[in-house]
């Protein structure tokens, strides 16, 4: 089981010598039997290791000599590794799991091979990929990756906690947030929130906060950057879309007392009722199966359309096994894997023409997710280099702006914060050259 | 307050009942001082045993009325913490080992052989000396990610081979009790420079090598900021690395989480109970004084 | 004679130096070339660029940010470390003779040699708005119960108390040598001449004690800069981890490493840290300087 590491450890050991013989004896010691096939899978999702040890599991009957690793680490620690792992060598094939919008860079700079020709062909074809997975995959025309699940946001409301505020129906316009929010807080005897209306990020997490500013700011018809003509980048929060977004959050926080950034939030906080409502991503369904199977809970659309952060699996690996690592990537998306997925680990799979009705009527919570409305959005983020930065600088921003309970009723105030962090992304694109006009 | 010798106090009764009662006074000062030092690793322990339900408790209490083992089960089986320990520890003696060769080695020819030319590199050990690691580890990393030695025990290694103050400490060490005559009887009698080395010097050092070992191991096992970037797969974590990324899964389970963190104590402790007094001995025996 | 004595000494030192030079010199002159160029860790070309970095760390607000939270948790951990310390140190002196001594040398040392992670999960625990005894013994006293790690000025607090608790043992051993080899028959002197204790302590002890401070207090500070394990753990901003982040300079260098992918930048902010650190050591060595020292 430790193939992989042992196997790089005694290579650099043969390649130098004296005071490596005198304290040989200390090393680890232990290599494994040298004819299995060693495939070392990582992933920036802990939740997503049992499929891919179920995959492996799967694939036993092909491929009796094949030994799959599983290495899930949290994301920022694996975005880490990608980085330095990939401009060292990795030892061994390497199957990679990564966002569309963060791989860019590695292509950029011919890090990972192009994916082989059975594998570009099931990723072109239309009846598996939508065209918005495909071209997530690619770079320059060519196919690199292979489109797995996606991160898309709905809304996730405890209904026991609904009816006990006399409500029957999700909100449906972002004005409806704040209002139900106001009903659905639950207070202490001094008035201050003890289960909080609805769920906010505002601290933790690094750039998750801005990507979550960004999913209530596509409500109401902004971005944090959008395209501009000239193939580039720039800001767009710094307008009326912005202000109402920020405006709802202080609102909710300093205004209306429904939530406190002490207070207990995310799923954790949704699943021992802490909170009525919040926007999250579908791995939370299985995380309340997991965790709090008897919560009654329901799911909506938003308002507008939703984040879809497509994520692909890419390789890096020479000869007899890189076919080895790809066969496996492949069997990811067998129809009878996917449904796995959904269902246990709740991240939505990309490919379509799968029949998923066995997942969503068990769990009608998914339909939120894959059955939205006929005129739903969805915006995903940039495949730009500085895109994690922007994002960062942007969470730190706001984490100190949803502090500030002096800027709850001063628009012009809002104005001037929301102006001097676009400002800040701005700089940070015209930096890397990418600032359009 | 000075220490008078208890039994020179010839001035009656009366002054030996104030200096009793101020040594009362001052023990009981004390003993809470060390009993609040001591508190949060208690705190931590007692953590460890309680269930989940009663983490939840208000207000906390210090010793759980349900004490349970399932925590520790639950972090052994599920993580490799057994791994990451004996990661830290092969790392930790790996480290020690090499900073006591090269700094009584060093500390030795810098003290006794002065030649101009290594009175620079004393100079630029001392200099290096006050400079961070944090400030040069990221170049050194890619010099380890150029040698293909990350996720090892080696790159671990590459960034604790050597210590400036150890070759400091060794140096003033040699200087101050380790006299010239005795090296130069020995070279006249005909004994060889390693020998020499070897057979007395080596001896003579013996308290502040003592010292600096248990400094060099603690600075190995306590590391955090480079076996972090060095160390990315599960299976080769430190132990405090995999404990600091315990916590950052989505949840966070506080009973599991001072389990591991007390199983980890356990080790610190031990071995800190076994070498205080070298540690005592040989900080005095380094000339801190003038 | 004198030729094989140089060449033993040659050669005995001469593979540590090799270490040295490859594992200090190398990468401490890597750093300062690097904050000159602009590298994004993944591409083949490292452009120079001259001090572009710098100035754009001076107008950086993350960047001051990480400054003064840094400054403020070292120079706090200092001034509460070394005053403790003395004290501590000089009542344990004093009571040297008790068989209570070890015990109270191991107790204040503990802290100082357990992991620094597990030290900042039980200290997490203490400081947890909705769960921790501190918030608990508060209001048992009627004191208004406070979100410790979410605060920005007490989360500060928070790690500083943390730092000083861990830091606070090594000094006391370290003054408590010193106390030890301080010369008997001043202090007899000086009690003959009706000096009080206290006394003695202020005006005989601590300038005598000045090699020890000086000595207590850059390791102190240098290590309060470097700062990272501790905030990386107390006021993380792990997603789900209760926290607010305290951003820490050695934090900002490694976010613009590894996850903005700047290592020109990060360097260039190394630059800066190793300046403060040295000009803080070399102000340091000046004030409380003696005869003879080093």
């Amino acid at each position: 089981m430790i193939g992989a590491l042992n196997s790089a450890t005694t290579t650099s050991l043969k390649r130098r010598s004296g005071r490596t013989a005198l304290l040989g004896a200390f090393m680890l010691t232990g290599l494994s039997a040298a004819s299995a096939q060693t495939v070392t899978v990582w992933s920036g999702y802990p939740e997503m290791a049992p499929f891919y040890e179920h995959v492996a599991q799967g694939l036993k009957a092909k491929h009796p000599n094949l030994n799959v690793k599983v290495e899930a680490i949290a994301l920022r620690e694996h975005e880490k590794r990608i980085a330095l792992g990939l401009t060292s060598g990795v030892a061994g094939a390497t199957v990679i799991e990564l966002q569309g919008s963060t791989v860019r860079r590695y292509l950029e700079n011919d890090l990972l091979p192009k994916a082989p020709d059975a594998v570009v062909n099931f990723v072109k074809d239309k009846t598996n990929f939508d065209e918005f997975f495909t071209s997530n995959a690619s770079y320059e025309g060519a196919i690199y990756g292979v489109p797995l699940f996606r991160g898309q946001a709905a809304l996730f409301y405890n209904t026991d906690m609904f009816k006990a505020a006399g409500l029957t129906t999700p909100p449906k316009t972002m004005e409806e947030y704040t209002q139900y929010a106001e009903k659905l807080t639950k207070r202490g005897s001094d008035g201050n929130p003890t289960a909080s209306g609805w769920s906010l990020r505002l601290t933790g997490g690094g750039q998750g906060i801005a990507e979550k500013f960004w999913i209530n700011l596509f409500q109401y018809g902004g971005s944090v950057l959008e395209p501009t003509a000239d193939g580039k980048w720039r800001a767009n929060y710094a307008n009326e879309a912005g202000r109402a977004t920020l405006k709802q959050y202080l609102q909710n926080v300093h205004v209306l007392k429904t939530v406190t950034p002490e207070m207990p939030a995310d799923a954790e906080a949704f699943e021992r009722g802490q909170t009525a409502m919040f926007i999250r991503e579908s791995w939370v369904i299985g995380d309340i199966a997991s965790k709090a199977p008897n919560l009654t809970y329901a799911t909506a659309p938003l308002p507008r359309g939703s984040i879809a952060l497509p994520t692909n699996l890419y390789v890096k690996a020479e000869g007899a096994d890189a076919k080895a690592a790809w066969d496996f990537v492949m069997a990811t998306n067998e129809p009878e894997n996917l449904t796995w997925l959904l269902k246990n680990v709740g991240w939505l799979p990309n490919r379509s023409g799968v029949d998923y009705s066995s997942v969503t009527n068990a769990a009608p919570a998914f339909n939120a997710f894959v059955n939205y409305p006929k005129d739903y959005k969805f915006f995903t983020l940039p495949s730009i280099g500085p895109i994690e930065e922007v994002l960062t600088r942007l969470a730190a921003q706001l984490t100190n702006a949803f502090r500030n309970a002096s800027l709850a009723k001063d628009d012009a105030a809002i104005d001037a914060f929301l102006k001097s962090a676009a400002d800040e992304t701005n700089q940070i694109l015209r930096r890397e050259g990418l600032l359009g006009k | 307050m000075k220490p008078l010798p208890e039994n020179t106090s010839s001035r009656g009764m009366s002054m030996r009942t104030k200096e009793r009662l101020v040594n009362v006074m001052i023990d009981v000062v004390l003993t809470a001082t060390c009993l609040l030092m001591i508190l949060p690793l208690v705190f931590l322990v007692s953590n460890a045993f309680k269930t989940p339900q009663e983490m939840l408790a208000w207000p906390p209490t210090v010793i759980p009325d349900d004490p349970t083992v399932a925590n520790f089960k639950a972090v052994l089986g599920d993580t490799p913490l057994l791994r990451w320990i004996g990661n830290s520890i092969l790392f930790s003696v790996l480290s020690t080992f090499c900073i006591l060769a090269t700094s009584s080695i060093s500390g030795y020819i810098l003290g006794k052989f002065r030649y101009r030319a290594f009175n620079v590199f004393f100079a630029i050990i001392l200099a290096t000396a006050i400079v961070p690691f944090e400030v040069y580890m990221i170049p050194l990393y890619f010099q380890a990610k150029a040698l293909g030695i990350l996720n090892t025990t080696w790159g671990l290694l590459l960034g604790y081979l050597v210590m400036s103050f150890g070759i400091f400490l060794i140096r003033q060490n040699v200087i101050q009790s380790i006299p010239d005559e005795l090296l130069e009887a020995a070279r006249i009698d005909g004994a060889g420079e390693f020998w020499i080395f070897w057979r007395i010097v080596l001896p003579l050092l013996r308290g502040a090598l003592g010292a600096l070992g248990v400094l060099a191991f603690f600075q190995a096992w306590t590391a955090f900021a480079w076996p972090l970037i060095v160390a990315t797969t599960r299976d080769s974590y430190t132990i405090e690395v995999g404990l600091a990324l315990f916590q950052t899964g989505f949840t966070v389970d506080l009973g599991r989480l001072s389990a591991a963190s007390a199983l980890v104590l356990i080790p610190s402790i031990t071995l800190f109970v076994l070498l205080r007094r070298n540690f005592v001995q040989g900080v005095a025996s380094t000339g801190l004084k003038e | 004679m004198q030729r094989k004595r140089w060449m033993f000494a040659l050669l005995a030192i001469l593979p540590t130096l090799a270490i040295f030079a490859y594992v200090r010199i190398y990468p401490i002159g890597d750093t300062l070339r690097l904050s000159l160029h602009k590298w994004d860790i993944l591409s083949k070309n490292k452009p120079f660029i001259g001090f572009a970095n710098f100035e754009e760390l001076a107008g950086d607000p993350l960047f001051r940010e990480a400054l003064l939270n840094t400054t403020i948790i070292a120079f706090g951990v200092l001034l509460i470390t070394i005053p403790l310390a003395l004290v501590l140190a000089a009542l344990i002196y004093h009571r040297t003779r008790s068989r209570f001594a070890g015990f109270y040398e191991t107790a204040i040392f503990i802290p100082h040699v357990v992991s620094l992670v597990p030290a900042a999960m039980a200290w997490k625990w203490i400081f947890d708005a909705r769960l921790g005894p501190l918030n608990a013994l508060l209001t048992t006293f009627g004191f208004v119960p406070k979100a410790w790690l979410f605060d920005p000025v007490l989360s500060v607090v928070c790690i500083i108390v943390l730092c000083s608790w861990q830091a606070l043992g090594y000094a006391v051993m370290i003054y408590l040598v010193g106390f030890k080899s301080l010369p008997t028959s001043l202090f007899e002197a000086a009690k003959l001449d009706g000096a009080s204790a206290p006394q003695s302590f202020w005006y005989l002890s601590v300038p005598l004690l000045k090699p020890i401070t000086l000595y207590v207090s850059v390791v102190t500070l240098v290590s309060g800069f470097n700062v990272y394990a501790q905030a990386f753990v107390l006021a993380s901003d792990a997603q789900g981890a209760p926290g607010r982040q305290v951003r820490v300079l050695v934090l900002d260098m490694l976010e613009n490493s590894f996850r903005n992918y700047r290592v020109g930048y990060a360097a260039s902010e190394a630059v800066v840290l190793l300046a403060i650190v040295l000009v803080l050591t070399l102000i340091q060595f000046r004030l409380l300087r003696e005869k003879g020292v080093r």
